[in-house]
Order: C-alpha cells, then structure tokens, then sequence
C-alpha cells in the first residue's frame, strides 16, 4: 500500500486483514487500511458492502473477529479502558444525526467534555459556542434538537463530535438523511474541517465531495476493498472492472 | 378554467341545538326511543339523588367529623408538619423530571435529597421536633401519605428492577424478573397481608416497623413491579442511535445510564406513571383492613359514632367524592404532560 502522505510516516489508523461476521454471514472479509494523519479518505460503494460496518470498527461500535485495528497506536482489543481512550480520541458523525432530544444543542455539545474531559461548565460552554460558531449554529444554541432542520442538526452533531477535540472524525453517510437543499450547508462545514487538517474517513455518495476534498478514494464491494486510488484516478482512470460499474451507476 | 378558484371560506355550518339534538338523539326512530327511555332514567335518578341530598339527608356527620376525615386525630397544632411533608413529596417529582426546562439535573437531585431528609424529620421527630404517635395520622392526609410516600419509594426501585431485567447478568436478570413477575401475578391484598406478617419474621430482629410502615411497605413493593414494567417500556422504546452517540463520545456506561437512557425513558413514562400513582391512591382504601384509619377507616369509624349510626350514605358519598376529586385532578394533569410533549 502506497503511503500518500509523506510527511507524516506514522499512519494513525492501521487495520490489518480485518474479518468480521454476522452470524454465518461475513460482512468484512480481510479489509486492510491505513490512514495518515491529515488525510481524508472517503468509502464509496454499495449499499449493503459493509462501509458502516468497517468505519464503525474503528472506534469498537462494531467488534470483529480477525485481524488487527490500531488507532494512534492503541490496539482495539475487549479492553474496556482501552475502549474509552479510543472513543475519547475519534469522533463520529451519524446519518441519523442522534443528538439528544432531551437536551438543548449547547447542553449537546457541551456533556462529554463536562462528564468525560472534566471540563468546568463555564469552559465546556465557551468552547462549544466557538465550535457552534464555526458550524453557523450560534443563534441556536438554547434550542432542542427538534426545533432544528435536518441540516442545522447534522452540523450540530460535528460541533458536538468536534468538542472532545478528537483526532480522528468518522462519518457514516452523513448527508443521506438530508432534504438535497441542505446537503451543500453540512458539506461546506465538512470541507472546512478537511482544510484545517482534521484526520477524515468519510462515508459517502456525494461525488463533489469526494472529488473535491478526499485525499484517496476506496471502493469497497462485499466486504472488500476493491480499489484505491487518488480522487482524480478514481474517476478517470480506475483499474478494476467492479469500479467502472460502480461509477457507472452514480455518475 | 384558467385560475385556481380563489380559496373561499368553508360552508356555514348551522350549530343551533335543534339541529344537534335531530342529527344526534333523535336522527333513527330507534334511537329516538332510546333517548327517551334513557333520558327518563337518568332524569329519574339524578331527581331523587338531589332530592335525598337535599333534604333527606343529614350532613351533620360530614360537618362535624369533617377535620376528622381530613386530618385525622393528628394534633392541630403540629398539623403543618403533614402539610409541609406533603407539599416536599410533591415536589420531588417536580423537581426531578419537571419539564424540559431544567438546567442542570443535579440541582434535582439535590433537592431530592434534602427533601427525603426533610420528609423523615417532619415525619419521625426528633432533633427539637415532638414525635407524634403515627396511630394519630388519619384520614385523607394519611391516605396521600401513603399513596405519594410509597410511589416516590418505589420509583427507584422499579428503575432498578427494570434495569436489572435487562441486564446482562443472567442471575441478575432472572432474580428481577421473577419478583416483577410474582408480584405481578398476586392480588394487592395479599401483598398487604404478607407485608403485615411475613414482612417481620424476614427482617432482623432489631428492625421493628409498625403496622403503618409494613402497611406502606407493601405497597411499595407491590407498585415496584408495575413501575419496573412501565420503565423498561420506556428503555426498549429508546432508540439504539441514542447509545450509539453516547458511547462515541467516549462517555462510560453508568453515564449513559444516567445522562442519556433514564432521563428519556422516564420523561416518556411520566403519564404512565401518573395513572399508576392514581390506581395506587386508590388502592390505599384497603389499608382500612388493617385498621389503619386512612380515609375509608376514619370513614367507618365515624360510622361507629353513636350519634350517627346509619349515616352510611352520607359518609361513603363524601369519601368518594374526595377520592374521585383527587383522581380527576390528577388525571387532568397526567393528560397536560402528554399534550404538551
Ligand atoms: N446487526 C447486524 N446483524 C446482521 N447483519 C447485519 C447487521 N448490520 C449489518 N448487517 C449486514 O451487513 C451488511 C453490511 O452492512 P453495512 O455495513 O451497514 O453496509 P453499508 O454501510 O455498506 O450499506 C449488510 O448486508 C447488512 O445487512
Ligand atoms: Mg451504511
């Protein structure tokens, strides 16, 4: 596997022949990935390939059987304290936004750094009205996640993420659940955080996007990684022939 | 036709009551015979009930007894005390699921605390309080009392035993699940007498409660279970997604319990929970079994007064006049909080 990023040697994610199963039904079948920091790789492929499943290993939402997963040297293993540091250190955004209706988007933001990072509730609200800011929620925050558009909760959800200050950010689709007229607000918020060098795996099927922003574009089909390659290689010139149906289907 | 007609206004409707009473009572000759015999009937019975009320008869039991079916025989000077522990009961539930508009849940819980204390200060005496006999609490505050002192005790055991059952601890699990089933599938009644008799030969010997405190007791352990039902409703409806983004945020298991699962299943359950409270403050009037003088037991001994043997009517109208009030009022209220979600 070729190394894209070659001033950071180190890759900060590493998983290695990783196989899982459901049942008798073997969803990842020895996926290897190794991501850089900086780097934004996206994961396109079809629906049913296992692209949840795989980016959900990343921070033990999904166990697996074989292979190896290490984010920022820590082995994902059964070991809980080691479970807590992982999730404390990758943020992940959702479809289905999963903000807590119960609480107000400030409170949203602000409750793992109060209760995880032991952040003063004066410092936690500082820090979440910037990050609010910076996704273009500020006038919202003494709202309840249900008096929010589809879009507005979406970006709460990448402020929310962004305020344990992770270094990695998974998202599973995150602009799938949306009306297409706010799709473009949650990318532009996404672009932005690619450019400040936010470490991204991103599951999509927005083609602008992963044109525009990925470093590396993997195709995964069945449980496999089929293809890997540069955004403009991806496209242009892909080698496998199960790549050349995909793209044929979504452009 | 070129434009879309301009939006006009809906039909008048002709609201006058001839008009109703034709389209409703009276709109098949069937049903117009059926509203007339039972209009006959329920003129008939509403006539005489108010007749008998009015002059037949004799509200001097009510009126003479009336701080008796209230308050009991409990000392008029130390009656605040009940009014106080009453008023701290009701707002513990207030205070700890009250509405959305609650900052910060601690502030809650610490209120819930100090209330408790409060609650057994004022109840049990001592430190500069006298302690009243609980022989002397009576009538309708003894009912409340015990009907809101035994659904905010067995609140948290019911989360519990809800949580228990979904645990993953299969001895854990099986041991709550037979409690809420055993109790589940036995009559309140005889919840009650083992409360009164089995209750003592469990507990260590030093630890004497009396007959209202046994009486209580079973109570909650009766409404624990039916609490336990109710949450866990409310735990399975939650959504997966909700745990998901607690545990992504890196925030341990007692937190998402605490911070994200309770705090939604029981906003979901409070009407529920109401209802049960409701059932339970009926269901007070069997402690009268036990000769313990809550509303119906005052009731049957001021029944017992020689002036007023006989007056059964009167005292049993009124005492189900206060039971129905309590209930109706409650039931409203139960009926805001799910309007308003
Ligand atoms: N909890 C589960 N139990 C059994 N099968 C599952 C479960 N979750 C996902 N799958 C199956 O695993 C496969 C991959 O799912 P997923 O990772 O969600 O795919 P993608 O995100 O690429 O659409 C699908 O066929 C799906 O039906
Ligand atoms: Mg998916």
């Amino acid at each position: 596997m070729q190394n894209t990023s070659p001033t950071n040697p180190a890759p900060i994610i590493v998983a290695q022949f990783v196989h899982k199963w459901y049942g008798q039904f073997n969803v990842l079948r020895g996926v290897s990935l190794s991501v850089y920091p900086g780097e934004v790789v996206v994961i396109m492929g079809p629906s049913g390939s296992g692209k949840s499943t795989l980016i959900r290993t990343f921070n033990a939402l999904e166990d697996y059987q074989q292979g190896t997963i290490t984010i920022d040297g820590i082995t994902i293993s059964d070991d809980i304290k080691h479970i807590d540091r992982i999730r404390q250190e990758v943020g992940m955004v959702f479809q289905q936004f999963n903000l807590f209706p119960h609480l107000t988007v400030l409170e949203n933001v602000t409750l793992a750094p109060m209760w995880v990072r032991k952040r003063s509730k004066a410092q936690a609200e500082a820090e979440a009205m910037q990050l609010l800011e910076r996704v273009g929620i500020l006038t919202q925050a003494r709202k309840y996640p249900g008096q929010l558009s589809g879009g507005q909760q979406q970006r709460v959800a990448i402020a929310r993420a962004l305020a344990m200050q992770p270094k990695i950010m998974l998202f599973d689709e995150p602009t799938s659940a949306l009306d297409p007229e706010m799709v473009r607000e949650v990318l532009e918020v996404m672009k932005s955080l690619a450019g400040s060098g936010m470490t991204m795996v991103v599951v999509t099927h927005e083609v602008g996007f992963a044109r525009e922003v990925a470093d590396r574009i993997v195709l995964m089909d069945s449980g496999l990684l089929v293809e890997e390659a540069n955004p403009i290689d991806f496209f242009q010139h892909p080698k496998e022939e199960r790549t050349r149906q995909f793209l044929a289907q979504i452009l | 036709m070129k434009n879309p007609p301009a939006s006009a206004p809906p039909p008048a409707i002709d609201r006058s009551p001839v008009r109703w009473l034709r389209q409703n009572l009276f709109n098949t000759w069937y049903n117009g015979i059926l509203t007339l015999i039972l209009g006959g009937f329920i003129l008939q019975v509403f006539v005489a009930g108010l007749t008998w009320i009015a002059t037949k008869a004799r509200w001097a039991v009510i009126s003479e007894n009336l701080p008796l079916l209230l308050v009991g025989r409990y000392p008029a000077e130390q009656s605040w005390r009940l009014w106080l522990v009453l008023l701290l009961a009701i707002g513990l539930p207030v205070s700890i699921w009250g509405g959305k508009r609650r900052r910060s849940p601690g502030v809650g819980w610490i209120y819930a605390f100090c209330a408790m204390i409060g609650i057994s200060w004022l109840l049990g005496g001592g430190f500069g309080l006298v302690p009243v006999e609980n022989s002397l609490w009576n009538g309708l505050l003894l009912t409340l009392l015990a009907a809101s002192l035994s659904t905010v005790l067995a609140f948290p055991l019911g989360v519990l035993l809800a949580l228990g059952r979904q645990s993953s601890l299969p001895i854990l699990r099986i041991a709550c699940t037979i409690y809420i089933e055993l109790v589940r599938g036995l009559p309140l009644i005889g919840i009650l007498f083992m409360a009164q008799f089995l209750l003592p030969l469990l507990l260590p010997g030093d630890w004497r409660l009396d007959r209202l405190a046994r009486a209580i007791a079973g109570l909650i352990l009766f409404n624990a279970a039916y609490l336990a039902e109710t949450v866990r409703g409310g735990l399975q409806s939650l959504p997966r997604g909700q745990i998901e983004a607690a545990k992504v945020l890196g925030l341990s298991a007692p937190l998402r319990l605490w911070l994200i699962v309770l705090p939604q299943a029981i906003r979901m359950v409070i009407p529920a929970i109401v209802g049960q409270f409701i059932s339970l403050f009926k269901d007070t009037s069997l402690l009268a079994l036990f000769a313990l003088a809550e509303l119906t037991g005052i009731a049957r001994s001021v029944l017992a007064q020689p002036d007023f043997i006989g007056r059964y009517a009167e005292v049993y109208l009124f005492i189900g006049l206060i039971y129905w009030i309590v209930c109706f009022t409650l039931s409203q209220v139960s009926r805001q909080l799910e309007v308003r979600d």
